[in-house]
């Protein structure tokens, strides 16, 4: 018997990983049992890995991020308006390609996304950078933004 | 003097794992430590002891491998006695309220459920929302900081309340399937983070009802469901308060 996370993202089911402490490790070091006589193995070693994983956000750098990603979205949807037709054209064969490259693109962005929000818990500002990368440098991103 | 770390407590008579060891490097052998009917689950505690990675998945998959051939009692990571005559003393403490709890056990293991939420619905939810969009119309018109704030900051509430109604209500359709239900400790980002206490035969169900609910809220909120673990947050004895929590269970919002 081994420990398995599964991660729905959307409506996709991710490969449930094995053995990953990451989402139980607020389980193992909150519950279970104690006894009062028992000591906790060095509490300092058990505030630090806490802390590690109880992600704490300025919730201004959140909001301005939000807000920022409002006015990003209405930038990408003028453009998208201006070059997907030129892009693709009105014919039915193109409709399909541009469908199969959005479709990449947006699991490219998503993986970048992930990415950038493992980095997020140690360097907030830089993922947010991070994630603004990824979706300018994914063309993909902007139709479904604006869809 | 040489402390004694804890991992659990079984019946006496459960077989110890032959494959896993213990906590410490190089890894300290599991032994049994019987008092009448309950046996604790012990091995040395290694000097210097840390919260370390490779400790707390030892301590982890200590308890996983004794959970697979019977009940056990899993103590919270970190648990150290004195001495071997401490733990002896605190299982000949009316042995029969921590039977009963081995008892409620058996069989069953423990599912955690997260629901995150999902910063890729921003598109959506400023459709669905006509004080978003008159915020941020607001804002092209004027720009400026404390309009930025109060714009993030509905869209982070508007996000929010988004994935708490899609965990909900999820939450609500597979609670059924459980004998129990108890809270963790609340996380940043998460709206819902609730352990069910399953029969190990409803675990595929389970997992079932969570995948439908998963494809019915989609896009509201994503989903991590951890398991098999250990029944770390039912091990509370008959008439004692389930372990303390810091803050109100996360749910409470739900309301």
């Amino acid at each position: 018997m081994s420990t398995t996370t599964t991660t729905y993202r959307d409506d996709v089911a991710c490969v449930p990983r094995t053995g990953t402490l990451y989402d139980v490790i607020d389980i193992i070091l909150d519950r279970g049992m104690v006894i009062d006589v028992f000591l906790r193995v060095s509490l300092v070693g058990i505030e630090i890995v806490k802390v590690d994983i109880r992600i704490v956000i300025a919730s201004v750098d959140t909001y301005l991020r939000f807000a920022e990603a409002c006015n990003r979205m209405d930038l990408e949807a003028d453009t998208r308006s201006r070059t997907v037709p030129e892009l693709f054209g009105g014919a039915g064969g193109g409709g399909m390609v541009r469908k199969a490259g959005e479709k990449g693109a947006k699991h490219a962005a998503k993986a970048g996304e992930k990415k950038a929000k493992g980095v997020a818990s140690k360097a907030k500002k830089a993922a947010g950078g991070a994630k603004d990368k990824v979706r300018s440098a994914l063309p993909g991103r902007l139709g479904e933004a604006g869809d | 003097m040489s402390r004694i770390y804890v991992y659990g407590v079984v019946r006496t008579g459960h077989p110890l794992p032959t494959g896993p060891t213990g906590v410490g490097s190089p890894p300290e052998p599991l032994r049994a430590l019987p008092a009448g009917a309950l046996t604790a689950v012990i091995s040395a505690a290694p000097d210097g002891m840390l919260a370390r990675r490779r400790d707390i998945i030892a301590h982890q998959d200590a308890l996983l491998a004794l959970a697979a051939t019977g009940p056990v009692i899993p103590m919270r990571f970190g648990s150290l006695a004195p001495d071997e005559d401490t733990v002896r003393a605190r299982l000949s403490d009316r042995p029969e309220e921590q039977l009963a709890v081995l008892e409620r056990l058996a069989g069953r293991v423990e599912m955690n459920l997260k629901a995150l939420v999902v910063e890729d619905a921003l598109p959506q939810l400023l459709r669905e929302d006509g004080r978003l969009r008159r915020l941020h119309s607001q804002l092209r018109a004027h720009p400026g900081y404390e309009a930025s704030i109060r714009l993030g900051q509905a869209v982070a509430e508007g996000l929010q309340r988004r994935a708490l109604r899609a965990a909900v209500r999820t939450r609500d359709r597979i609670r059924a399937l459980a004998d129990d239900t108890a809270a963790g400790p609340e996380l940043d980002g998460c709206v819902l983070n609730l352990s069910f206490l399953l029969r190990r035969e409803a675990e595929e169900e389970f997992r079932a009802t969570v995948a439908d609910c998963v494809a019915e809220y989609t896009g509201h909120a994503d989903f991590r469901l951890s398991g098999p673990l250990p029944c770390f947050s039912f091990t509370a004895l008959p008439g004692q308060a389930a372990p303390a929590r810091r803050s109100a269970p996360t749910t409470a919002r739900a309301r």
